[in-house]
This record gives C-alpha cells, sequence and structure tokens, in this order.
C-alpha cells in the first residue's frame, strides 16, 4: 500500500519533467524535418521538373501523377528516355563525353589534392618549418590565403600559360588546375585532422619498428580517414561545380558538364525541362559519392587510445 | 636484456639546456627510477635514451653499444606512454602484436606470443575489443602487453601509473614490480611520484633541473639523503627542517630554541645549518616543546602538525595521543636521525 502511495506520488512528481522532455524534442525534430525539407526540396524540384512538360513547369505542379503526368521531354532531349536510348543522339555523346571529363577531372584532382594536401598537412603538423620570416603557421595561413584571390584574377596569366604548355583544352590541364584550386582546403582540413592525432601513438610505432613514413602510413593515415573523405568529397564537389576555368580553358574536347548545364539558357528561353534532366544528371553522381563514403566519415575514431 | 650507460648526456633547445651532463650506470636486469618534480628533466632523458629526442652532447650505450644515432626502432627498447598512445584503429591482439608483424615474424608465432603476454596480463577475454571498448586499468595493461611481448633489451615507462586512480595505481604498482621479477629485463621507470619510485626500483635516480642530485637505493636516499632536495624529496610526509645556526655541541634555532644534537661535525661551531628529521624519528617525552596545531590519528598512528622554534613541523607517532590542538607535546628527535645540512650550498653536513 505504501508502495503505491509512493509509486503515484513519484508519478505525479515526474510527470511534467518528462512532458518538457517530450516538448523538447518534439520541438527538436519538427525543426530537423523543416530543414530537411529546406535542404532536399530544390533536389526533388530539380528530379521532378525533368519529367515535366512546359504546362507543368510554368504552373508549378509538384506531386507528380496528382498534379501531372510525368513525361520523359526532359531526358528525351538528352537522348536519355526509354525511347530514344538505342537511338544516335549527338546530344547524349555530348553529355556523355562532358558527364566523362567532368568526372575524370573531379575525381583525379581531388585524388590527387588529397595525396599531395595530406603530405603537407602532415608536415605542418608535425615538423617544425622555417621559410625566411615564415613558421609553420604563417604557411598554413599562406596556403589558405589563396582562397582570397578571385579566379578572375588568374584568367589570362592562366591563358597565356597554358597556351604556351599546349594545356589549352586538356583534361591534363583541367586536373592540375583543379588541384591547386582544392589543395588550400584540403590542406587546411588535413592539418586540423592530424592535430587531433597525439603525437605519441607515432612515436609508439616508432619503437615498434616504423620508420616515420611507416607511423604515418600504418598509423596516422588510417585514423585521419575521416578527415581525408571529408577533404575528398568537398574536393569532388568544389571541381564538380567548377565553372569558370572550364569555361575559359576549354573549348571542345575536354568541356565539362557545369559549362553544358550554363549554355542551356539559349535564345529561344530557358528550356527547363531538359535543363532540369542535366542538373540532375549532373547531381547523381555526387549524391552517390557522399552516399557511399559517408560512413567513412566517423567522428570519435581515436577514442580511447589514450588518455 | 642490457645494460645502459650514460656518459655526460646534455640536452639543449638552442641556448637553453635542460639536461646538464647526466651520467649513470644501469646494470643489466635492474629497476632504476627516475623520479623528480615535473619539468626536471627526467622524461626528457627517458625519451632521449629511446631514440625519440636527439641528443646534443655525450653518450648514450644500450648493451655496450653507442645508440646516439640509431633510429628508436634500432635500438630494441619498448616505451609505455604516460598517455597509453595505443592504436584506436587496432584492437588489443593486433595492438600487441604490431610490432611483431612489422618484424615478419610468422603469423601463428605472433599470435603465440600475443596470447602468452596476454595471460600474464588477464587480457585475454579483450583480445578481440579495441581499445576505446576498454577501462583504464586495461588499457594500461595493453600498453604493458605491447612493450612485453617484443622482448626488448629496455623496457622504458613514461609516467604509466599517473592517469590510473589512486586504488588501481597500487595495483598495478604492484604488478609491473612482479613482472619485473619474473621477466627481469632491464627496466627505466620514470615518475614524479616518490612513493612509486621508493615501492618500485632496485635504484632511484633523483633528477633536478636536469641535475643528478643523487643516485642510490630507496633506503640509501631515505636515510642518508645527499643535501636537502633529496631529503625534501624522498619521504611522505616530508622532512621536517629548522633553520638555525651550530653552537659549540649543540644546535640553536633561529628564534634560540636549542635542539639536541649528538655531536656537531668537526668545525662548524658558529655555522648556518639545516637541521632535518624525519617526521617518525621523533618520540615522545623529550626535552622539547612544541604547540599542537593539528592531530590526526589514523588508527595505526598518530600525525601531530605542531610548531616548533615558531617552524610548523609534522611528527608521526605510533602512540595515541589524547592532547587537543593547542596544548603543548613534548617530544624528542631520535639523534642517530637528525641530518644537517649546510644552509647554503644545501649539502648535507653529517
Amino acid at each position: 500500500m505504501t508502495v503505491m502511495a509512493h509509486t503515484q506520488a513519484r508519478s505525479r512528481h515526474v510527470t511534467p519533467v518528462r512532458l518538457g522532455r517530450i516538448v523538447g524534442k518534439v520541438a527538436i525534430y519538427a525543426l530537423l524535418i523543416f530543414w530537411a525539407f529546406v535542404s532536399l526540396f530544390p533536389i526533388y524540384w530539380t528530379f521532378s521538373t525533368s519529367f515535366k512538360k512546359a504546362a507543368n513547369v510554368m504552373k508549378g505542379h509538384l506531386i507528380p501523377w496528382i498534379d501531372y503526368v510525368p513525361d520523359w521531354l526532359g531526358w528525351r532531349s538528352l537522348g536519355l528516355s526509354p525511347d530514344t536510348l538505342f537511338n544516335t543522339s549527338t546530344v547524349r555523346d555530348e553529355f556523355l563525353n562532358r558527364f566523362e571529363n567532368s568526372v575524370i577531372a573531379s575525381l583525379s584532382a581531388s585524388t590527387l589534392a588529397v595525396v599531395i594536401g595530406a603530405c603537407a598537412a602532415y608536415g605542418l603538423s608535425r615538423f617544425e618549418y622555417k621559410f625566411g620570416p615564415m613558421k609553420n603557421k604563417d604557411i598554413s595561413f599562406f596556403f589558405l590565403s589563396q582562397l582570397i584571390l578571385p579566379p578572375v584574377v588568374l584568367a589570362m596569366p592562366f591563358l597565356v600559360l597554358y597556351k604556351e604548355l599546349a594545356f589549352l583544352d586538356t583534361r591534363i590541364g583541367l586536373i592540375l588546375l583543379y588541384t591547386l584550386m582544392v589543395l588550400p582546403i584540403v590542406i587546411w582540413i588535413m592539418r586540423d585532422q592530424f592535430d587531433t592525432i597525439p603525437i605519441e601513438l607515432e612515436q609508439a610505432a616508432m619503437v615498434d619498428g616504423c620508420s616515420v613514413w611507416g607511423a604515418f602510413l600504418r598509423i596516422v593515415l588510417p585514423i585521419a580517414l575521416p578527415g581525408m573523405v571529408a577533404a575528398f568529397i568537398l574536393s569532388v564537389i568544389l571541381c564538380w561545380n567548377e565553372y569558370f576555368f572550364a569555361a575559359l580553358l576549354t573549348s571542345t574536347h575536354a568541356k565539362t558538364l557545369p559549362v553544358m548545364v550554363a549554355s542551356q539558357t539559349g535564345s529561344q528561353g530557358i528550356s527547363w525541362w531538359s535543363m532540369a534532366a542535366l542538373s540532375a544528371a549532373a547531381i547523381l553522381p555526387l549524391i552517390v559519392i557522399g552516399i557511399t563514403l559517408e560512413r567513412y566519415i566517423v567522428k570519435g575514431l581515436t577514442a580511447g587510445s589514450v588518455k | 636484456m642490457a645494460s645502459v650507460d650514460l656518459i655526460d648526456v646534455r640536452k639543449a633547445y638552442g641556448d637553453h639546456e635542460v639536461i646538464h651532463g647526466v651520467s649513470m650506470h644501469i646494470a643489466d636486469g635492474e629497476f632504476v627510477a627516475l623520479v623528480g618534480p615535473s619539468g626536471c628533466g627526467k622524461s626528457t632523458l627517458l625519451r632521449m635514451i629511446a631514440g625519440l629526442e636527439p641528443i646534443t652532447a655525450g653518450e648514450v650505450h644500450i648493451d655496450s653499444r653507442i645508440v646516439n644515432d640509431l633510429e628508436p626502432k634500432d635500438r630494441d627498447i619498448a616505451m609505455v606512454f604516460q598517455n597509453y598512445a595505443l592504436y584506436p584503429h587496432k584492437n588489443v591482439a593486433n595492438n600487441m602484436g604490431f610490432a611483431l608483424q612489422l618484424r615478419g615474424l610468422p603469423k601463428a608465432e605472433v599470435e603465440g606470443r600475443v596470447r602468452r603476454a596476454a595471460e600474464i596480463l588477464g587480457l585475454v577475454p579483450y583480445l578481440a575489443r579495441y581499445p576505446r571498448q576498454l577501462s583504464g586499468g586495461q588499457r594500461q595493461r595493453v600498453a604493458m602487453g605491447r612493450a612485453i611481448v617484443r622482448d626488448p633489451k629496455v623496457f622504458l615507462f613514461d609516467e604509466p601509473l599517473s592517469n590510473l586512480d589512486a586504488k588501481l595505481r597500487v595495483q598495478m604498482r604492484g604488478e609491473i614490480k612482479e613482472l619485473h621479477q619474473r621477466l627481469k629485463t632491464t627496466t627505466i621507470y620514470v615518475t614524479h611520484d616518490q612513493v612509486e619510485a621508493m615501492t618500485m626500483a632496485d635504484r632511484i635516480v633523483v633528477l633536478h633541473d636536469g641535475v643528478v642530485e643523487q643516485i642510490g637505493s630507496p633506503l640509501e636516499l631515505y636515510d642518508n639523503p645527499a643535501n636537502l632536495f633529496v631529503a625534501g624529496f624522498i619521504g611522505s610526509p616530508a622532512m621536517n627542517m629548522v633553520h638555525g645556526t651550530i653552537r659549540g655541541d649543540g644546535f640553536v634555532a633561529e628564534d634560540g630554541t636549542p635542539l639536541p644534537l649528538g655531536r656537531a661535525p668537526a668545525g662548524s661551531d658558529g655555522r648556518q645549518v639545516i637541521y632535518g628529521f624525519r617526521p617518525e624519528h621523533l618520540s615522545l617525552g623529550g626535552p622539547v616543546s612544541t604547540q599542537i596545531t593539528v592531530i590526526e590519528p589514523t588508527g595505526s598512528e598518530t600525525q601531530v602538525i605542531a610548531k616548533l622554534a615558531g617552524q610548523k613541523i609534522v611528527g608521526v607517532f605510533r602512540e595515541r595521543i589524547s592532547a587537543r590542538p593547542g596544548e603543548t607535546l613534548s617530544v624528542g628527535p631520535n639523534l642517530a636521525s637528525v641530518h644537517l645540512f649546510d644552509a647554503q650550498s644545501g649539502h648535507r653536513l653529517t
């Protein structure tokens, strides 16, 4: 009897606290759902627009099979609809060529940047450098400060340089330029990542029988994987989206997707459906890369190593 | 197993010298503790022996071979770090077997040796776990396991117990000592905790500001400290020290209180000295009266903090004392255990 009374008293006492917690949770989830909607809507809109006709686009129809009947119009213009897939299509060839250029330029440049950037960042994180009056911190800032320069300043120099080197309209030219472009960010991210790894881990590895490189490759890099993946994803996105230099330095062979997307606004107005199909195709690889690599970005990988 | 010799080892960062010529011989199989307050250079010295810190001058020999220019991996040493430094992406078995894998030993042998070490340390149930899934004490054991699987010439411990709670520290202290008795590997153990050094080591090296103050067995340091620093550092509670002057064959404190002295060193009349005695070398009912400030009975003994000649002293007595704070307690230092130090140099006189 006393136990029951006690329990009742306790539950009466606890209820407002629990209620507060529930309300708090509901508020947080409501906010998160709202933000997820805001973030995902443009993607949904792009994908759905690629299946609309002109009238649906103009009237702002949003929900397929209720608002409008999906149609392959956009994809047909790219030669990628079921009925055109096996016919010859110059637009599709053009699209696939640019898609390939974009994939190769982005992935190669990002890989190169992560490899070079990781080495540079490791050096900045672990060794002391002096370059004239500049020390590690100044050198790091020097790298990052390269981002302050607007790309347009480099337009003329690069045009001249690439002309001399015969890099104009080549993939290798784009790859090198993109590597240079994303390197500062990669170095910055990786240096932060290496700074969080206790130096004792490498020292332990060296006592255990590793050389400096051995400790870097066998101990530091696996632990720094989350940072590397994050840097890689960011690099791929930046390279994938790059428009200015792609438009400037390429003409036929090495043109990338953003240039093609942007050129859809012709003199007859914008063909929303084909632009949407093109954009959707351009977004897709990023989504795939993001989803595949996201699981490597695990926080707290160093947990438990030191205390 | 091997001996370790340091010959006039120095370390400087730029113009700033932090280790001022340390020499010592550590015999094969010996357990030596480097002890001193933080910043005294003991960890730096250990890291120089390990090869993680370049040696500015002098020589380090391991097994009669100069290792100054050898990489850590070529010195055949194993080190346990203060923060354990376990590889977070490897499980316990791979953490312990990493060094053996690097040496290219066959998989079966690596597994066998890891298993034997795990048995010694009671880690067998945890071999598949990752460091983050272990408690502090278990991590500490893994760090030790990583050292012992290699069967190195020398073990180096850098304050391995300082991150554990008091109870676990005492337990691990016993385990490390037991391990040493079993493996008989030459061990250099850095700690700032003099109790750890006293209880574990065959010999203790007391370092202070990059200089060796004294080297000796724990009881040698306790009974015959070479100077004021060692006297004050070794022993807990610390040695009582009273400032004063030698007058004839006696000692007079600064406020004029005479304290008993067996015999003053020859020719020391009028010399400024420090009169030191350990808390447990006081006995009740002596010629000196003190005023009690605090009484702390612990059951087995009674600790008394009191004022003697205007200075605070601590006494530890076997007897139970019924006196209260503010009252007077008559005590007398055990004459055979009184230490005299020169007030200027801090060196021992008797």
